[in-house]
């Protein structure tokens, strides 16, 4: 008789325990309903992306003279796990230097690990902030020159959003043989050119201003010949 | 009457069936060829493989740089830690010295990490337990700020090659541990509000208490590690028991609970160990100190030096080692991975033996399994 009245109790308490637990989980559902949604429109509003994101790969260009900065080194083509690039330059007689004439990146097979742009010595090959990359073939997914390479604007935001040294004047180059042997060794710093060529007196500007902020970017740009190295030697 | 008498002379006969490759709740391609006797399980076997990709021959055929880059998609869910595994390995080796702020800035990483790794399982085991109402959602929505974090530092959400040999890939700015601060305050009431749904819910407390018992002897025969192992008693924690990086700068606790583990211990366990984490956390936030990130030349010519080395860390898993030799050459002589999950999926069949079939998940749940990583 004892135990059915305990027993009886004992499943009356845990009746009543089990409610009231029910009740603190739906307690915090209902708190749940006002608050903000946290869930985003996307096809509808793009969303933000930092710009450090690692998406579909692009060639830059110079965002003041709009001239392709690849140089055909091949660095990307040697590093890339995947084997994804391919880059055909040809080496022209007349400056003995390598021209590019075609780079295809196969999107199909790209898989955004980032190491091509690590390696580019000029900044040329990133990662934009695209993903919406569908596309109906796999041929279609082999990106070639043109498609790769941005427009001067894009290329003058990514610089500035992924806080890259904006790339050194072009004209430097000829004048290097003049200039080279009387300014040595810190002639890298664009100071000397700039009495030489036309134009780069906003960049040589903002060229250390982006560099200096950044010293993180500058440990990995050490290794990273600069662009004009074959000239300096 | 005809019926009643027959009965006791019916046979019956154990019936094999297959649970997976393609099953929602195995999370990956897990195949279990189950001996049913009726409703009860009489004999499991796992059956591996589905999902090899050769992870250590591709590393002996890949050099040093590019295999960091692949090293994130062993374990998809907290490729932090194989990115460190891999990385201290190799700095064992080479002798190199890791700068302190890096230091710092991979255990800040890789608590978040771990956070983020329980974070998904608590939503999705809830969901291998047939909570569909929404739930789930709750936890994805903290991991989802997690990753986000992890997207600017390192620029995915998932593989983020950000821990590399040396040091780190990339300094965060001041406004980015500031998010992260925020975030720390904000989480533990979060974990409050998930602990007033699930913890004490009686449906989940029926699925969950008793079930799935895992004795010490048990786990400390298949070599169980992780917060399974110590739910279940056992006080093996590598951060405190060789201690490495700058963990034994860091005051923290590990939960260990001081009896069998059951499903419900397990629960347990992780969540306490998401509300040590966010306490790591907040003691590196304040000691972080400023300087390099790199003692190392990233680049496709990165080499170390010829010798063998063993390291490992303490995985959301469990015990995540990486053992290397290495000839001096670009490209590592030899690679083996010693990953918790495949030690901590050798427990299954005697967890579920006997076991009616409605128990299958809770315990294949509350090991906390990813395939990838069983597999390599």
């Amino acid at each position: 008789m004892f135990n059915l009245i305990g027993s009886a109790i004992n499943g009356v308490k845990h009746a009543l325990g089990g409610l009231y637990q029910v009740k603190r989980g739906l307690e915090t559902v209902a708190m749940h309903t006002w608050r903000e949604p946290t869930t985003e429109a996307y096809p509808d509003k793009a969303p933000e992306l930092p710009p450090h994101f690692r998406g579909r790969l692009a060639l830059t260009v110079n965002p003041e003279t709009g001239e392709n900065l690849c140089i055909s080194c091949r660095q990307c083509e040697r590093v890339c796990p995947d084997k994804c690039i391919e880059i055909t330059a040809n080496k022209s007689t007349e400056t003995n230097k390598l021209e590019l004439i075609d780079f295809k990146i196969d999107h199909g097979l790209c898989m955004f690990c980032g190491l091509c742009t690590e390696v580019c010595p000029t900044y040329c090959i990133i990662n934009t902030n695209d993903f919406e990359m569908a596309d109906y073939t796999r041929s279609s997914l082999i990106y070639d020159l043109k498609k790769l390479t941005l427009t001067q604007e894009e290329s003058a935001y990514y610089f500035a959003a992924k806080e890259m040294p904006l790339p050194k004047p072009k004209p430097a180059k000829p004048a290097a043989p003049a200039a080279g042997a009387a300014a040595a060794k810190p002639a890298a710093e664009a100071k000397p050119t700039a009495t030489v060529s036309p134009k780069p007196a906003p960049e040589s500007a903002k060229a250390p201003e982006t560099t200096a902020d950044k010293p993180a970017k500058e440990v990995e740009k050490k290794e990273s010949p600069s662009t004009d190295t074959p000239s300096v030697n | 009457m005809t019926i009643q008498t027959k009965l006791p002379e019916f046979k019956t006969d154990e019936m094999v069936i297959n649970l997976g490759p393609q099953h929602p709740a195995t999370h990956g391609v897990l195949r279990l060829i189950l001996t049913l006797d009726g409703e009860v399980v009489k004999h499991t076997e796992p059956v591996l493989g589905h999902l090899h990709r050769a992870q250590e021959w591709q590393g002996q055929n890949r050099t040093w740089f590019q295999y960091q880059a692949l090293i994130d998609r062993v374990d998809y869910l907290s490729g932090m830690f194989t990115s460190w595994a891999l990385s201290r390995a190799a700095e064992v080796i080479d002798g190199t010295e890791v700068p302190r702020r890096a230091e710092f800035l991979r255990v800040l990483c890789a608590e978040l990490n771990r956070i983020s790794s329980h974070l998904l399982w608590l939503g999705t085991y809830l969901i291998d337990l047939g909570a569909l109402y929404g739930f789930p959602f709750y936890p994805f929505i903290e991991r989802e700020k997690i990753l986000t974090f992890f997207e600017e530092i390192s620029g995915q959400r998932m593989m983020y090659n950000y821990i590399r040999i040396g040091g780190v890939q990339r300094d965060p700015k001041a406004e980015w541990f500031k998010k992260v601060e925020e975030f720390t305050k904000d989480f533990p009431k979060r974990v409050d509000e998930w602990e007033a749904i699930v913890t004490e819910n009686p449906i989940f407390l029926n699925r969950t208490k008793g079930i799935g018992v895992l004795t010490k002897e048990v786990a400390q025969a298949y070599g169980v590690t992780g917060p399974t192992l110590r739910a279940s008693g056992i006080d093996f924690d590598l951060r405190r028991f060789k201690p490495y990086s700058v963990y034994p700068e860091l005051k923290f606790d590990v939960p260990v609970y001081n009896k069998d583990g059951d499903t419900w211990d397990r629960y347990m366990a992780r969540i306490q160990e998401m509300r040590q984490s966010i306490e790591i956390i907040k003691q590196v936030l304040d000691m972080i100190p400023e300087g390099e990130i790199m003692s190392k030349k990233q680049n496709a010519g990165l080499r170390i030096k010829a010798g063998e080395g063993f390291a490992a860390v303490e995985s959301p898993r469990g015990i995540l080692g990486c053992y290397i030799t290495s000839n001096g050459s670009d490209k590592p002589y030899r690679f083996r991975w010693r990953n918790p999950s495949f030690s901590n999926l050798s427990v299954l069949p005697p967890l579920l033996e006997e076991r009616p079939i409605s128990d299958i998940m809770a315990i294949f749940g509350s090991l906390d399994i990813i395939l990838p990583d069983v597999d390599r």
